[in-house]
């Protein structure tokens, strides 16, 4: 079972990071495009080749940042479930550390189930938020694509943030009364 | 209960879940959902908050430099810029007593001045120079502390992480903190390399020796560093002169990192995957507790607690360097137990409406970046505090042959270092602020 | 006070609207109620969120009243861009008092039908701000800069410029450094951004404008029902259009000491002659033509919409 959710797990997080480097390379290339076409009206270069410069329309990429905006929310909720599987949430564990192991199993099972609880609202009211663009129709500044498009991706990774939490809590809470290893350690990844 | 009691009984509370482990964007984002519930008597609030705050939060413009910036520096290691900057530093420097140290001190700020996080910058150069400085006969502990307290200039030389969220939470100009925190970050490895001259002649057994390197050999190891002059120039340089928006530079830099590391056939689809793994996991513990402390501040705000405290913090009385002190020795103890990022989220909010409401003979910018770097410092000294220090952490997951309470006992001399440069910074603004214009 | 409510807006405190508008409406309704009523003031967006969920805040509940740009959300409020047509607005007294009336005809059930609409109004004329001076729409070509709204976005890259899209406060930095070589905004927001101080040349448009900005400002309507009567006539008999009117009026004369300051500092201010603006006319025409049939096509009456607009400016403008 591990396997499996683990695949899930990596397969959202490399859609994340392969939308990421997609983003990366856009603003890059409007970056350049801006750079070109003020450079064609800078009037640094001769008559002849800044016309032909501005004559291929480079610029810009429009409403590259409402793209980059949208990518990076996917992105991120496809982040999301490898940073919960691996344990990757920021904690101290200074006062914890002086407990019992017993009841660490315990205080992990415990905010492993709230975690994935919370991930679990998140997703619900997200989809409601979803729901509320699409019935007004709301779209985004530059391109006018419908932002519900952008909230929908966003949803389909929290969905999948959400059962890989509920994987997790199950795992913590097996391994508070088994005290079977189910899940990676804290901290410590499992490829 | 009014509501400002609300706001102020949350802090305990907040506090006693984190001690209790609770992961902290959880803790934070359980204050707000469960202090909102409370303050309006319903969950209307916070049901209706999470609608849209969340996807808010994740899409930020000015928040989509941190997973660039992250993925920038994943890049930069796999193009070899990291073994580039030691093998430089080690061949002009590794022959001295304590040289191989300086050398680690050294790469770590050429290669904080290309990522922007401090456990990358931690975790990257102790792969390239904690073999190398064991090799060379450098003590266990003398070795992770260097390398702990270098890893916090990925964070001091810009660009940071924690500047950007600085920069966002008080409405400064990102280009203006980053030019602020470059002399400091300067000082802050030529305070270490200082440090490390000092721990080899108090303890000459903690280091080796070497031969010199002929200086061609140096001329040629130092050229080999233009890949990381380039993206550095170009990256933060790009953002200063307005070439770009600091994301755009972010962009620009993740792409001329994957481009470097692509070419220098570096970059095949396994490690490709490897640093969208560390990235993936870094950004969503970061986003998270950004979410968090989004919900937790939008209910403290609400409270008014922040503007209560502040007005109460001046009615004091209190000078204001007084102030600034007991706010800095705050982080400073807070340090020891929390990670950086989520006491700047925390505690940014209340605490800058304080200092912006003190003169400090200083126009109202000016304090905004001066406080910013000095917190940025204190910050980032809990980075290497015992008993929490992240990157004392992630070191010594490196090398377990080292028990912790050696590089506990090291790195005492560069939190010393650190304090001392605070302590300079805090009575000379000057030299922080002679680069921004009033 | 029997009832607090909380008003959240995106500006700073000390700014115009915040000062001279949302204060002294808040003020006057405490006073008038004996103090039953309490507005606790959020600028900045201090309650958290983005200035485009304002609107979703005050619908849901998240702030009692909120005030907030329509174009926000773009789409939501198409209705109310009817009057951020080039060319379209006169002076923002009348204009709020059309955008008030238009409302009450075709949006208060429609698109405003999730909150109690308090005021609705507009700024004065908007213009262009720029490094090289721009008269002729040719001057345009090649001129990177920031348009305010999803329609003028639109009129600019028609008109040969090349939009660059970011937030406001973003506005001085990009200008200063070349991101962008002019903004479009009206005069009243050139000092908080010090665009005097950046750049040189202000092109304003005669007894036209070239376009304006409507805002919405809006209360939570369980809030709103909840009130005793007493109370929503004390809200009542300060907003509605004459409230309207008046915060169009205060925003419009809130120009008046930033085109001043740019006088004093010596910036060259160009005024288009009729002849020069029927040149820019034409050219905006295909913008206003491209909303109407987006509007007809979407089963919004455009046209309708476009003629009434223009009647009840007329209407207002003439007294
Ligand atoms: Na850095
Ligand atoms: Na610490």
């Amino acid at each position: 079972m591990l396997k499996v959710v683990e695949r899930i797990a990596r397969f959202m997080a490399i859609a994340g990071g392969l939308v990421l480097t997609g983003l990366v390379m856009l603003t890059g290339f409007s970056v350049l495009g801006r750079g070109l076409n003020t450079l064609g009206h800078s009037g640094l270069l001769p008559d002849g080749l800044a016309e032909a410069l501005i004559a291929t329309g480079v610029g810009p990429i429009t409403g590259d940042f409402e793209l980059v905006e949208a990518g990076v929310a996917f992105a991120i909720f496809a982040f999301l479930p490898i940073c919960q599987l691996f344990g990757s949430h920021a904690t101290v564990d200074v006062f914890t550390n002086a407990l019992p192991s017993k009841t660490n199993k315990v205080i992990a099972a415990f905010w492993e189930v709230v975690l994935s609880a919370a991930i679990l609202l998140i997703t619900w009211r997200l989809y409601e938020g979803m729901q509320s663009k699409m019935s007004y129709g709301e779209t985004t500044f530059l391109l006018q694509f419908p932002v519900w498009w952008a909230f929908g991706a966003s949803f389909v990774a929290a969905v999948v943030a959400s059962l890989v939490g509920v994987y997790c809590a199950y795992g913590r809470v097996v391994e508070m009364f088994t005290g079977r290893r189910v899940l990676p350690n804290h901290g410590e990844a499992v490829h | 209960m009014t509501m400002l009691e609300m706001g102020y009984a949350s802090f305990p509370i907040l506090l006693l879940m984190i001690f209790l482990r609770a992961p902290i964007g959880l803790a934070m984002l359980l204050c707000g959902i469960g202090g909102l519930y409370f303050a309006m008597g319903g969950t209307n609030m916070f049901m209706a908050k999470l609608k849209t705050e969340t996807y808010t939060t994740f899409s930020s413009y000015s928040l989509t430099i941190i997973p660039m910036f992250l993925l920038m520096g994943q890049f930069a290691t796999l193009s070899g810029m990291s073994s580039a900057l030691f093998k430089a530093a080690e061949s002009w420097l590794g022959h001295r007593k304590g040289g191989v140290a300086m050398a680690s001190v050294g790469a770590c700020a050429g290669f904080g001045a290309i990522c922007g996080s401090s456990l990358a910058t931690a975790a990257t150069m102790s792969r390239v120079a904690l073999p190398e400085l064991r090799r060379y006969g450098y003590s266990g502990g003398f070795s992770t502390a260097t390398l702990a307290a270098g890893g916090t200039l990925g964070i001091l030389i810009p660009p940071s992480v924690i500047l950007v969220i600085y920069a966002i939470l008080t409405e400064q100009n990102i280009a203006k903190l980053f030019l602020a925190a470059f002399v400091p970050g300067i000082l802050a490895a030529i305070g270490y390399v200082i440090t490390i001259s000092i721990y080899v002649r108090m303890y000459p057994d903690a280091a080796g020796t070497r031969e010199p390197v002929p200086y061609p050999e140096r001329v040629r190891a130092l050229l080999d560093v233009w890949p990381v002059l380039l993206v550095f120039g170009l990256v933060v340089g790009g953002i200063y002169l307005g070439w770009f928006t600091p994301t755009e530079g972010a962009a620009v830099g993740a792409a001329g990192t994957g481009l470097i590391a692509l070419v220098s056939g570096n970059l095949n689809w396994k490690v490709f995957v490897e640093s969208i793994i560390a990235t993936a996991t870094s950004t969503a513990m970061i986003f998270f507790i950004v979410l968090g402390a989004g919900m937790y501040n939008g209910f403290l705000a609400l409270t008014q607690v922040p503007q209560e405290l502040s007005g109460w913090v001046v009615g004091q009385g209190l000078s204001p360097w007084t102030v600034l002190t007991l706010i800095l020795v705050f982080y400073l103890i807070f340090g020891c137990l929390m990670d950086s990022l989520s006491m700047i989220l925390l505690t940014i909010p209340i605490f800058f409406p304080v200092i912006s409401a003190l003169d400090f003979g200083m126009s109202p910018e000016h304090v905004a970046i001066w406080f910013g770097i000095l917190v940025l410092i204190v910050v980032e000294v809990g980075l290497i505090t015992p008993p929490v220090g992240m990157n004392l952490f992630i070191i010594n997951a490196m090398d377990r042959s080292t028990p912790m309470v050696q590089t506990y006992k090291a790195v005492m001399w560069f939190v010393t270092s650190d304090l001392v440069r605070v302590v300079i910074l805090v009575l000379f603004p000057a030299i922080t602020l002679f680069l921004i214009p009033g | 006070a029997d009832v607090t409510l909380r008003m959240h807006q995106f500006l700073p405190a000390q700014a115009n609207v915040p000062k001279n508008i949302l204060d002294v409406w808040a003020d006057k309704i405490e006073a008038e109620s004996d103090g039953r009523i309490e507005i606790q003031r959020f600028p900045a967006m201090q309650l958290g969120g983005t200035p485009p969920q304002l609107i979703d805040q005050v619908i849901d509940g998240v702030a009692d009243i909120v005030w907030t740009v329509s174009g926000y959300t773009p789409g939501r409020f198409s209705r109310a861009e009817v009057f951020e047509l080039p060319f379209t607005m006169t002076n923002a007294e009348a204009v709020s008092r059309a955008y008030w009336e238009l409302a009450e005809e075709t949006m208060m059930d429609d698109d405003f039908k999730q909150f109690k609409v308090l005021a609705l109004w507009v700024h004065g004329p908007g213009l262009i701000h720029s490094k090289k001076p721009i008269e002729s729409v040719s001057d345009l070509n090649g001129v990177k800069l920031r348009a305010p709204t999803r329609v003028t976005n639109g009129m600019f890259s028609s008109l040969g410029a090349t939009p660059v899209g970011m937030p406001v406060p973003a506005v001085p930095e990009a200008l200063s450094k070349g991101v962008i070589d002019a903004t479009v905004i009206p005069w009243e927001v050139t000092g908080a951004l010090k665009v005097n101080e950046l750049v040189d040349n202000h092109t304003s448009f005669g007894d036209d404008a070239l376009y304006t900005t409507t805002f919405i400002f809006a209360m939570n309507k369980d809030r709103w029902d909840a009130l005793p009567e007493d109370l929503k006539a004390v809200i009542d008999a300060n907003s509605g259009v004459e409230f309207s009117a008046f915060a169009g009026k205060q925003m419009q004369a809130d120009d008046e000491p930033s085109m001043k300051q740019a006088m004093e500092r010596g910036n060259n201010i160009i005024t288009l002659s009729p002849d020069q603006v029927a040149e820019w006319k034409a050219a905006a025409q295909s913008t206003t033509d491209t909303w109407i049939k987006e509007m007809d096509d979407a089963g919004k009456d455009g046209s309708g919409l476009r003629a009434r607009a223009l009647e009840l400016i007329e209407k207002h403008s003439a007294n």
